[in-house]
């Protein structure tokens, strides 16, 4: 089936075949290898991309399904050399180790901003429930949103140093 | 996924509905796909055509009327029953449940009809659509039915819904407005895990509902507890509507121990 669809501002036509998941889609046919495939069946938010403005794991979404939609992907975050806001936040926080979560996790915490620019804690341990890191204990995560959007007690501080 | 199959986009509800005749026997509808398309990579489910029932027109909408209650369509998400500010404030007990339900992005996915069909002993909206007292309607080709959620679940994975059928709305009565309940929902990580066993008080006026998840082959209601009953009565009374069995999540022991917990608990937040 020919599907359209616009992946971080490019538009796209296709010929896609109909059992083909939106993640196998991005990743083999647009060579968009930034999203990654843990589980592949929805448990651990590794495939996370934002479709017409929200967080959806792509491995459990038909490319055939979204054809015709917007789609937010890791790729779309850094220009050029600049990392994105939220790129840098986890930067700055060490919230990233072996980097398999972070696109998805980037994916899930752009989703929540948009909605919610000042999100409480608990808001954002909700937005990444659905995302596993094996490697941060997800605390710096947490504190990267924090840092961005802004939490006043925690100016200046030194963590995990 | 290794497993090929032809996608059906229908644009109409008639031509759904024919797709489905056609298809009685290697069709599987596509709602939000949380729950098919892991059952087709797993090899469980092998459907030769896949109707994806989000195209239909009024699919997804999501209406209140003094009238008719709440009417949700086929492609009605979990996220979208949070989202709805009508649904909070007038049905919070759909809240309640939905938000138990797996993790955010596959709350922006699964939808309550998809919740339902699949009819899984721990579906998370049962509960709160047995006590509210919903019906759902479904459609063939050979015209509309309605169905009470207390008669809808036929055992593990089952349901009334005969082949051609779909399940084109849900009904929620406004006579169920206001409605207040908590579910408690055993598990073991936060978010994003199917319950252990799950309990939902449902108090209306005079009424008390409580709805079990998880311990049995269905979601069971039980309308027997009366608002006078002792927290250990009330507990007997769960405790006689449900049938546990032991598996990887946990035994039938610890899951009638805290079916009793949850119902206790439950009543001590009201008292
Ligand atoms: C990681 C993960 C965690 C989960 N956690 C939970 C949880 O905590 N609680 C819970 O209850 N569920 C959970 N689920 C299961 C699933 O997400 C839900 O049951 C969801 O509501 C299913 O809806 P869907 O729209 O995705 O259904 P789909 O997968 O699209 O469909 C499910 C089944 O119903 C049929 N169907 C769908 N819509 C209709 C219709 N309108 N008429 C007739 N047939 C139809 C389909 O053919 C299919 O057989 C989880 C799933 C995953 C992947
Ligand atoms: S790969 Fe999609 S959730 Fe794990
Ligand atoms: S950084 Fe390794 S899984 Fe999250």
């Amino acid at each position: 089936m020919k599907i359209k669809l616009t992946v971080n501002g490019l538009g796209y036509e296709r010929d896609c075949a109909e059992h083909r998941t939106l993640l196998r889609f991005i990743r083999e046919d647009l060579g968009l290898t930034g999203t990654k495939e843990g589980c592949g069946m929805g448990e651990c938010g590794a495939c996370t991309v934002i479709l017409d403005g929200r967080a959806v794991n792509a491995c459990m979404v038909l490319a055939v399904e979204a054809d015709g939609s917007v789609i937010s992907t890791i790729e779309g975050e850094a220009k050029g050399q600049s990392l994105s806001d939220i790129q840098a936040a986890f930067e700055r926080n060490h919230a990233v180790q072996c980097g398999f979560c972070t696109p998805g996790m980037v994916m899930s915490v752009k989703e929540l901003l948009a909605h919610d620019p000042k999100p409480t804690e608990s808001a954002i341990k909700e937005a990444v429930e659905g995302n596993f890191c094996r490697c941060t204990g997800y605390t710096q995560i947490v504190e990267a949103v924090l840092d961005l959007t802004g939490r006043p007690e925690a100016k200046g501080e030194l963590r995990h140093v | 996924m290794l497993h090929e199959f032809k996608y059906l986009a229908p644009r109409s509800v008639a031509e759904l509905c024919s797709a489905l005749s056609d298809h009685r026997d290697d069709g599987k509808i596509l709602a939000g796909g949380t729950d098919l398309i892991p059952n087709i990579r797993n090899g469980l489910m092998k459907p030769a055509f896949v109707m994806d029932a989000k195209r239909l027109p009024e699919a997804a909408r999501l209406a209140w009327s003094e009238k008719d209650g709440l009417s949700m369509g086929t492609a009605v998400t979990i996220n979208d029953l949070l989202r709805s500010k009508e649904t909070r404030e007038l049905f919070p007990v759909l809240c309640v449940c939905a938000h138990e339900l797996a993790s955010h992005q596959v709350r922006n996915r699964a939808t309550v009809a998809g919740n339902v069909v699949n009819a899984s002993p721990c579906s998370d909206m049962a509960p709160a659509l047995l006590c509210l007292g919903a019906r759902a309607v479904l459609r063939s080709a050979g015209g509309e039915r309605t169905v009470p959620f207390g008669e809808f679940f036929a055992g593990v994975k089952k349901t009334v819904l005969k082949p051609g059928e779909f399940l084109e709305r849900i009904l929620v009565p406004a006579a169920s407005r206001g409605a207040r309940g908590s579910y408690l929902k055993l598990k073991r990580i936060a978010g994003h895990d199917l319950g252990i066993v799950g309990v939902l008080m449902v108090r209306h006026g005079d009424s008390i509902r409580f709805a079990v998840s998880s311990a049995a082959p269905t979601p069971v209601l039980v309308e027997s507890v009366s608002a006078k009953d002792s927290p250990d009565e009330a507990a007997r009374k769960v405790l006689a509507a449900v049938s546990p069995i032991s598996d990887v999540r946990g035994t039938k022991e610890y899951r009638e121990h805290m079916i009793g917990v949850y119902v206790r608990r439950l009543l001590a937040e009201v008292k």
